[in-house]
Order: C-alpha cells, then structure tokens, then sequence
C-alpha cells in the first residue's frame, strides 16, 4: 500500500476547512496539530480547554512572553495578538451557546451516521475518559474528526453500526484520516478525497461501513491561502450605522445598571432617531434614571429607555425595574403600561442576571429558588430539590444587544469599568447581534489578554461614543 | 493560629477535614495545582474522601513518582472519584486496580457538564438542563425534556467541602488572580466550595490588586497560604 498521511498533512487538510472569521475548538491528539499548520496570520481563532482563545503554535516550545497557558493537551502554547484568557465555564459555554464555529475532536471510532465513540480501555470499558469530546461533538456548528483510519490492529476505525453508547449522536461532518476524507451526508459517508496513490478500492477494504463514492473523487492537497484573508472588521462609523437593521419588532437588550453610568447612550438616541417600533426591551429598569435623577445635571434628563417609551417604539418590557420609586413621580415606561399601551413581564433582578446568562451559554431553563412561593413563581413548574423549593426559570436571547464597554480592541475584545460592566457583560453573548459603544478601539494585542471581560468571540459590532456625547439631554 | 484568612502551614489549613470530605482539586495540565495543599491531604491520612478534579496525570505533590491523585488512591484515602478524565488513558495504575477491585467507585462527567454542576452549586441553582448529553451514554438515567431549542437533560448541582486551588495572587481578603491556564477550574471550585483553600504564589495588603482584574472575589476564598 501506498504511504499513509502523516500528522501534519492531515492536520493542513483539517486546517482546509476553516474559513476566515470562524472561531475553532480544539480537541487533544491530532487535532491539536492544527494549531501548529495554520499561517501565523490565520484569520482564525482557536479555543483550548487550557484557558486560550486565539493561540497559535508556540514557535519554541515555551510561551515566553504573555500567560502562561496550554493547549487541550498540555503543551504551551502562546496567545496571538488579540487573544484572550478565559476560565473552563466560559469554554463550555462558548461551546454550548453556539459561539464555537468548528470543533476538532479526535474520536476513537466514527460511524456511518457521524455518531462518535471517545477514548475506551479495551480491557475496562467501564472505565474511559470522555474529557472534552462530549462537550465538542455537542458544540461545534461542524464537526472535524481526525483519526487513524485503522486501529493498530488493522481493524477499520470508520463502522457501519452506531454503538448503543455514544459521546456524540450524528455530530460529525466529515472525517480526515490518514488514507482519505469522508464527508457525512444524511446518514451516508461520501468518499471525496484519498491520500496520493490510494483509489476508492484500497479505502473501501478498510472502511467497516459502506463509501459512496463521490463523482468528483480527488487526492488529498490542503491549501490554506484562504485563511490569511482580512478578518471582516466590526468598527462602524457611527451610531445610525451599527444598528441600521434593527428592525421593528426585534427584541433587543440594553442595560448597565440603573443610572447612566453603565448604558449604551449613545446607541439608545440612534435608536430614538431610527424611530424602529414593537420593540421588546429586556432591561435592569426600564427607564427610572430620568426620574430618579441621581447626578444629572440641574435642567437636564438622563438618557435612558424612556426616550424609546416616549417615542412609542416600545411594546414590551422583561424587567427588573418597571416603575418608579416614587409614586408621584411615574416613569414613562409606568403611564403607558397604565394606559394599556405596553406589555410587562416582571423578573426579579437575579433571575434576570441568571436567564440572560442561560441564553448566551447554551442553558435551556433552570431552577431557581428565587421567587419561590411568591407572586414571581405563578404558571412556573415548582420542584423541591434536596428539600428546597425551586422554579423553573428560561433562558432569554434576543435579537441585537446594546452595550456599553470601556475600551476594545478590533476584534471586538471588550474591558468595562466599574458598575458598566454590571448587565452588559452577561447580556452581550445573549443575543444574535451585539452591538459595543466604547470610548476608545485599539489595535489587537493592546488589551492585557487576562483582564478581558467580554471576549470578541460575542462582539458583533463596535461604535465610538462620540467625543463630549453626554448622557443627559 | 490563623491571622485573619492566612494560615501559617497547609497542614493548619486543611486541619478541619474529615473523613469524608467532597473536595475539589483545581488544576489543568499542571497548572494551577495547589502541590502543597494535596501533600498535606496525603499527610493528614483522613480518609473516605471523594475527590471532584480533571488533571490526573498532571497534578504532581512533593516529589512522589506519582500524580497526587494516584497517591492518595494508593494510600487508601479515597472512596469516590468525580472526573471528565479519571486517569491517563492506558495508565491507571492504583486508579484502575482499585476500580477493578470495586474498592473505588468512579463517576465520569464530561467537563462542561461538570463545570456548569459546579456553578450551579456555587451559585445556588437547583438544576440545568443542558443540550450536551443527548443522545450519549451520559444522558442514561437523567430526566430529558423537550424546549424550544431542543432537547436537554437536567444536570444537577455539585457542592463540596472544601476546594483546593492555586492562584497567582490574593490579597489578605482573599480576594485572587490568575495566570493563565490556572484560572481554569479554580473560580468556579471556589464558588462551589463551603471552604475554598488558596495556594498563592503573592499574598498582598487589601487595596494592591486592581479591583476591575479580581477574578475570584475574596467571598469566595476562605483559607490562604503561601506557595512558598
């Protein structure tokens, strides 16, 4: 038989498939050879277990200079520029809140409808070590399996049957061993691509489940030209541009935490000028800085949601803080409600930090045992765990997130300061477009890598509050 | 005797563990080990203990030939194992024996699952329901349901006596920063945790940490001791 690929030629192949923009994890074995074929200037971003988002290859060995880190298996690896530290919850929830673009995992077997098999002792199977491969082969949009394509035996690593046990059901969409690349296609694996000298005979002799073969069958030759493209960039001009296509009734979130400290003002006005109506707002208070009036200036109003309730772009309200503290002085937000115009959903302030969480880090529903017993808890599932009473809270996602950062760099790396960082930094992986006012951008690399809060991966779109802009009006 | 969170010795740190204890073990591909919190469990010979941790084979103590963990499975200090990876694959030395020989029971978690228990736990949650284990082995005996996004499976929360963890820096406060991969695990164990014990490589005055890059708050943190 002819040569089979070596560790690195298949790692190119799976480096092949990425595309520009996309955010890869990567699991331990071969796939963690991806990071040492991709161009230093991937437009790419590869997420390890070991705490980095966008990490290369360390050139010598060591990560010399910046944190100390490692890929998923162990070795050091070094933070690009741009990259960002991050914790094993905020992994698995980039993984599980649908951040992850491609996972790479090495299984120990794949079968023909993409369902993978972990690592098992043959002599104890009761005994493996699913690590990370669970949490992959559930998060990764697509599924990259690398693997021999026999086991050291000769026996076929690619089978017909799905085993009763699984650590990932019909995840994988292709498959690059060291003889071939096999697409999985509903259910039917499609032989595309061999190694140089093997034809779809010599793969198929090694193969425990049926090839198609694909009319257009090539040779193995990765190239990765593509991924050296210019990230697209997230700086827009302005307010008006940023949120162009918020579109009527769209949900959209937007808070820092009470006054006008922590909101993303500016966006909020161009919001008010768009005019863009039925509005859901999932907010802390929903427009209770104006009256309250803590620090704002004598002959002036603070800017916050009131000026969407005062325009009518407002139809629903899922907050913490509907009305005002002082019964003579009614919010805007609380007028209209009486006067039937807007919808409200109560969440105390907890639940509501907890629910957006949820939404952004792949958690259906919870339970809580706030509101327990209260008002709060009316047509909600009440459960009593290990004798305490708990709710059944659900996740909230919108459609476009409004926040207000300190600083960030290009990729949409955000740092907050003080209580801005409140709402905002759960909010922002939440919703399907998140949209950062900052008062500065800087270039890739200048923001301390572990003091990152919200990392790009979550940012869509980033706008400068224009200079002297204040949030009184 | 303890000045306020500092303690002069590991061993005085973990002196209140019982027999039984849950304790969780900070720690990824060697970084982030509290090496001399886990020589003074080994030391301290209490026994029973259920051990919640994902770096096995790295998480060195002392200057053994085997991993903490081994050890304290070899010195029959362990009675249960909570782990994404409960030893090196093809190397479970005293793990493995002591499995076969039903003298160890070992529950194996996924990391992400495992992770969002502990947060769940640290963060008083009753339960998630999570989109990860359907369709695995790991979804069997666990209630499924349906959402809007799909199906899930309630996953629910894991508390322990106490954490082990490694961090960079804390002030007297306990308040803590990481380097790196060490942060890892150790926030989330920290919530988790009744008593949460830090090995710190720093330990400075109240006021010398900026307060905007304190990872874990020293709520969190109840015990310090110096790397040393």
């Amino acid at each position: 038989m002819p040569p089979r690929l070596d560790e690195l030629t298949m790692a190119r192949r799976a480096a092949s498939e990425l595309e520009p923009g996309q955010v890869v994890a990567l699991g331990s074995g071969l796939p963690v050879s991806v990071a040492a074929v991709l161009p230093p200037n991937a437009a790419v971003q590869l997420l390890s277990d070991g705490g980095a988002l966008g990490f290369g290859a360390s050139s010598d060995g060591h990560s010399s200079t910046g944190p100390a880190l490692s890929s998923p298996d162990g070795r050091p690896v070094a933070l690009q520029r741009g990259g960002a530290v991050v914790g094993l919850v905020d992994w698995a929830a980039m993984l599980r809140g649908g951040h992850v673009d491609v996972a790479v995992v090495q299984p120990a077997r794949v079968s023909a409808s993409g369902d993978l098999l972990g690592w098992t002792t043959a002599a104890t199977p009761g005994l493996f070590a699913p690590g990370r491969t669970v949490d992959l082969s559930a998060g990764g949009r697509k599924v990259i399996a690398m693997l021999p394509h026999t086991g050291s035996d000769g026996s076929p690593n690619i089978v017909a049957d799905s085993s009763p046990v699984a650590d990932g059901r019909g995840c994988v969409n292709i498959i690059i061993t060291d003889i071939a690349v096999i697409r999985v296609e509903s259910g039917a694996l499609v032989l595309s691509e061999v190694a140089p000298g093997w034809s779809y005979d010599d793969v198929a002799a090694v193969t425990g489940a049926p090839l198609v073969l694909d009319s257009n069958l090539k040779e193995i030759a990765p190239n990765l030209e593509a991924l050296n493209a210019e990230r697209a960039g997230k700086l827009f001009p302005n307010g008006p541009s940023a949120i162009a296509d918020l579109h009527d009734g769209a949900t959209v979130m937007i808070d820092g935490f009470g006054g006008p400290g922590g909101m993303a003002h500016y966006l909020l006005v161009s919001l008010r000028d768009q005019g863009t109506r039925g509005l859901t707002i999932i907010s802390n208070t929903i427009g209770i800085a104006r009256i309250v009036n803590f620090g704002t200036p004598a002959g002036k109003l603070a800017i916050d949601h009131s000026i969407l309730v005062e325009n009518g772009q407002v139809a629903k309200a899922i907050a913490t803080y509907p009305v005002s503290p002082s019964a003579s002085r009614p919010s805007t937000f609380e007028l209209a409600y009486r006067r039937g115009e807007v919808e409200l959903e109560l969440v105390p302030q907890g639940t509501l930090a907890e629910r957006l969480r949820a939404g952004g880090a792949g958690i259906y529903a919870f339970y809580t045992p706030t509101g327990a017993g209260t008002l709060i808890a009316e047509g909600k599932e009440s459960r009593v765990i290990d004798g305490k009473e708990y709710i059944l809270e659900q996740a909230l996602t919108a459609d476009f997130c409004l926040i207000r950062g300190h600083k960030a760099d290009t990729l949409g790396n955000v740092v907050y300061k003080g209580t801005s960082r409140n709402f905002n930094s759960v909010m922002a992986p939440s919703a399907r477009i998140t949209i950062v006012e900052v008062d500065e951008v800087v270039e890739q690399g200048e923001l301390d890598p572990e003091l990152i809060v919200t990392p790009g991966i979550y940012v869509d779109r980033l706008v400068i509050r224009p200079e002297g802009f204040s949030p009184y009006e | 005797m303890p000045q306020g969170k500092l303690y002069d010795t590991p061993q005085a740190a973990l002196a209140d563990v019982q027999d039984g204890s849950t304790i969780l073990v900070a720690g990824f591909a060697g970084h982030g080990v509290a090496e001399r919190l886990l020589v003074a469990l080994l030391e301290g010979g209490r026994k029973d203990l259920t051990l919640v941790y994902r770096d096995g084979p790295y998480a060195r103590a002392g200057s053994g030939p085997l991993p903490a963990i081994e050890n304290l499975v070899s010195n029959g200090q362990v009675s249960k194992l909570i782990s994404p990876i409960p030893f090196s694959p093809g190397s479970g030395g005293a793990i493995e024996e002591r499995w076969q020989a039903g003298r160890l029971d070992i529950e194996i978690v996924p990391q992400g699952i495992l992770v969002e228990r502990l947060r769940a736990g640290g963060a008083g949650i009753g339960g998630v329901f999570l989109p990860t284990a359907v369709g695995t082995r790991f979804e069997k005996d666990k209630e499924k349901r349906s959402f809007p996004q799909g199906e899930a499976v309630l996953e629910l929360p894991l508390k322990a006596d106490y954490s082990l963890i490694k961090v960079a820096a804390a002030d007297t406060l306990g308040n803590a920063i990481f380097d790196g991969s060490s942060r890892n695990w150790a926030p989330v164990m920290a919530m988790a945790a009744r008593i949460t014990v830090a090995e710190a490589g720093r330990i400075v005055e109240p006021g010398e940490l900026d307060p905007e890059a304190i990872i874990s708050p020293g709520i969190f943190v109840n015990r310090l001791v110096a790397a040393g």
